[in-house]
This record gives structure tokens, sequence and C-alpha cells, in this order.
């Protein structure tokens, strides 16, 4: 009892530090949330408009091959770059309050979560604009994007305790991320790749959640038993071990911070 | 005097040490370096914020901490309430029944008034269900009705306190009171009212300990004080005796 009234209170602050977050990032604009929207909705007809115009390529449906990509994309750099600087961004309040830490990482992937939710309204738009019929595969897509948050939490875990050890951290993320982005074939056929890089990129835990639901979207496919086992032990094991490390290094986080 | 009750707090040789952020390596290239060249290493200097502190407070006791800023009040008070693990040393209390009282943690100034209500106090710990419940009276009290769909930002700095005043004390009493420095908010009027409220709360909740700067405040509540000075227990005493003490080092 005492456990479940735990949770359903650190419940209540996920939520209100979330709603911070929102409503901070578009505090002193006159629409104020309703950007939350019309953010993502604007960038991807953009965008549609520059795929569908300036790099035609052969693959059919181009802009919703790339806007997918970018969906799980934008989530995944959101998450991990918002919730790595976490906990020195919350300094003040971490040595205040009773909570467990993570309560601050949390948040952080939570509201990742969130704007998912709204550039999925934005994504549900442009695949009604373009035509995409409905399949029934789509409905496996919130299980992909839940082992995605999963993925991102582990991982979030992982560069946070990094971060406060080793602060230029984050600096060499960013580039790492960059060359990521490359390698996760967002706007391009992988069978375009030399063999080695299709292995490299086949190998990458994003590229398995980007396939998954583009299959989902637009062949109404299903992953192969091998990207299903992917998506499973990246998102679940990955968790795992985040969870450890961050577990076994909270003593000395409070202490570095 | 030996009690027969069971001390509330008991702390025994708490030290806390905290590593100077300048000696330790703070980027990767920095820390590979210290690896391949152990002579470059910088060694470890530590900074002692509390050198074994012992004491025991008894139930019902009200005590007051007082010391300089900087001489480890704070770290104290983090350490009994469990916000922080000591470096060394043995600390008894019921972290359940602890209940530290700050003002403003988390306040945001680009949220309205009734959003960092919700925000601040799910951070001290209310369910959304108890500030529903104690919405109106936490607005009245900070008499900030009509402000409250207003950005803090715009806030004049005692509103602000006021506001952050009332959501703290609006909590049920615990066994056992913390209060950092949340005295000496706002203006006159409201000083008065919010001490009267401090002593409805210290005669409802059984332990109390106070922080303060303010040696007047502290010889009116409480009935005992300890003085720490740079992590050092200086003096432990009736509050008279030790206030006076600390004056004249003051005057020094």
């Amino acid at each position: 009892m005492r456990v479940l009234s735990a949770w359903h209170q650190y419940a209540f602050v996920i939520r209100q530090l979330t709603a911070r977050e929102l409503k901070r990032k578009y505090a002193r604009s006159s629409l104020g949330i309703l950007w939350s929207i019309l953010n993502p909705l604007l960038s991807m007809a953009v965008l549609s408009l520059i795929f569908l115009n300036m790099f035609r390529r052969s693959i059919e449906n181009y802009p919703i091959y790339y806007l997918t990509g970018y969906l799980i994309w934008q989530t995944f750099t959101l998450a991990t770059t918002s919730a790595m600087t976490a906990l020195p961004d919350n300094k003040p309040l971490l040595l205040k309050v009773r909570f467990p830490m993570d309560i601050f990482l949390l948040a952080r992937v939570y509201t990742a979560g969130v704007n998912l939710v709204y550039s999925l309204i934005a994504y549900a738009v442009m695949l009604i604009v373009f035509g995409i019929s409905f399949k029934w595969t789509m409905l496996l897509a919130p299980v992909y994007l839940f082992l995605l948050f999963c993925f991102s939490l582990g991982m979030s875990y992982l560069l946070a305790v990094a971060c406060v050890f080793f602060g230029d951290v984050r600096h060499l993320y960013t580039v790492l991320l960059t060359l990521w982005m490359y390698c996760s074939a967002l706007f391009y056929p992988v069978s375009q790749l030399s063999a080695f890089m299709q292995t490299v990129v086949r190998l990458n835990p994003i590229y398995a959640y980007i396939s998954s639901l583009r299959g989902a979207v637009l062949d109404g496919t299903l992953p192969s038993g091998l990207v299903w086992l992917q998506m499973m032990c990246f998102g679940i094991l990955t968790l795992l071990l985040g969870r450890t490390v961050f577990k076994f290094y909270r003593k000395k986080i409070v202490e570095f911070l | 005097m030996p009690s027969a009750k069971r001390p509330e707090i008991l702390l025994q040789n708490v030290t806390m040490r905290f590593r100077r952020t300048k000696d330790t390596p703070t980027s990767l290239k920095e820390w590979m370096v210290s690896l391949l060249n152990p002579k470059l290493r910088k060694r470890a200097e530590s900074f002692l914020a509390l050198d074994s502190i012992s004491f025991c407070i008894d139930p019902g006791e009200i005590v007051g901490i007082i010391g300089t800023n900087g001489s480890g009040k704070s770290t104290l008070l983090k350490i009994i309430s469990g916000v922080l693990p000591p470096s060394s040393g043995v600390v008894f209390a019921d972290r359940k029944k602890i209940e530290l009282l700050t003002l403003g943690t988390g306040f945001d100034l680009e949220l309205t008034g009734r959003e960092n209500v919700y925000l601040n106090g799910a951070l001290i710990g209310f369910t959304k269900r108890g500030l529903d419940r104690k919405y109106d009276s936490i607005v009245s009290f900070a008499e900030l009705s009509g402000f409250m769909d207003e950005k803090v930002r715009n806030y004049s700095s005692g509103m602000v306190s006021r506001l952050a005043f009332s959501i703290a004390t609006s909590k049920s009493t615990p066994r056992i009171l913390i209060l950092d420095e949340v005295l000496s908010v706002g203006d006159r009027f409201f000083r008065e009212k919010s001490e009267r409220r401090i002593r409805e709360m210290i005669q409802s909740g059984s332990t109390v300990l106070i922080v303060s700067h303010s040696t007047q405040v502290i010889r009116s509540l409480c009935t005992r004080v300890l003085w720490i000075e740079r992590g050092k227990l200086r003096a432990d005493g009736d509050p008279d005796t030790v206030c006076r003490a600390y004056e004249t080092m003051g005057k020094v």
C-alpha cells in the first residue's frame, strides 16, 4: 500500500515536471501550447515538400518514408539529449527533495514521449494527405514506440551518469548523433549501400524501430523474427543496464553534483 | 540528564566530505591524460563540510541551529532528512516522519501562480487530491487571489515568498518538522502572520528543528540551541547562553 502510494506520488511529480517543460517551451509565444502540434505539423509539411520536389528517389511515398524515420529519430534524440543534462539542470532541486533522482530523468524522457504524441497527430494528417490507406499492422505501432521508449530511457540513464562525471560527454554525443543519423537510413534506401554498410545499418538499434514502423505504415508488413528480437533486446537490455549503472553510481553522483 | 524516552534523532560522528570539483577530472580528456600519466593525477583534495558531529534530540524538543554562512547548517539538515547520505557516521531518525520545509522548491518564473502551486506542491510531497482541497486556503493565506493566473515572473519578490510560505506550511504537521530559513518572509504584517502559523505548527508537531540567522527568532521559539561553526559543533545548550556566545563572536 505504501509502495503504491509512493508510485502514485512519483507519477504526479513526473506529470507536473512534464507540464512545466511543455509550458516553458512556448511560454513567450502568443499561441502557447498550441505550438506543440503546430510545430511538428509545419516542419513535416516543409519536409515533405522538400522530399517530394527536391530529392526525388525511386522510393514510393518518399515523404512518408522520410517522415517515419524522422519521427523516431527526433523522439530518440530529444529524449536522450534532454535527459542527459537532467541531473545538472535540476541540481538545486535534487538536493532538496527526497524522491529518487531518476524522477528528473524520467520526466524528460516522458516529455519527449508526450511530444511524440503531438507529432503523431501531425503524422496522421500527413498520412491522410498522401493517401496512405489504413493497414491493420499500424495497430502495432504503439508496441514499437514503447520499445523505443525503453531504449531511449536506458540510453538516457547511461548518458546522464557519464555526463555528471565528464561534462564534455554532451558535446561528444552531438557529434556521435550526426554519425548515428547518417547510419540510420533516414532518407535513403538501405539497398543502395555497400554490403558492409548494410550490415552496419542493420545492426543499428534505431534502424530496427524505423524499419518496423515503415513496414507497418507503408507496406503492411511485420518485422522479421530477428528484428523483433533486436527491438526487444535493445529496448529491455539497455534499460536494465542503464538502471543498474545508475543505481551503482547513485551515491557518487550526489557528491559530484 | 538521562532521559527515559527514546531519542527522536540521534547523530553519531557524522562526517560529510565533499570533493572539490577543481581537483577531479571533469572532462574525458583530463581523465585519459591522468590514466596515462599517473604523475599528472591530481591528489583528491576534499572539503570537510561536517566534522564528526554527534548529538541527540528527544521528542518534544524545539532545537535552533545557528552558525555563519557556509558553516554546514544546510548540509546537516539534508543529512538528517535523508536527502544526502553522510560520508561516515550514523544517523538514527525515522525518515518517514520528517518533513523538511523549504521555500519555493522548483518555482518557475515562466509559469502562472496556480501552476506553481501544483508543481511546487508535488515536489514537496502533496498529493493531487490534497492540493485540490487546500488550494483555496493556500491562495487566501498568501493574499494572492486575483493574481493566480498571472505568471510568477510578474510578481514582486514579496509575493513570491508569500506564496512559497503558504504552500510549504499548508501540509499537515509531521512528527518531526525541520524549518530552513522560512521565517522573516514578506512585509511586517505577513511576518507576524507567518510567525503565528509557525507557532501553531510547533505546538501541534512534537519535535522541531529551526535554522535561522535571527537569534531573536531562535530565542523566542527554541528550548535548546546548537551552534555549528566550520563543520564543527561549537556549542550545545540553552538558547540564551549559546546565542550570547554567538553574538559576541560576531562582534570580534
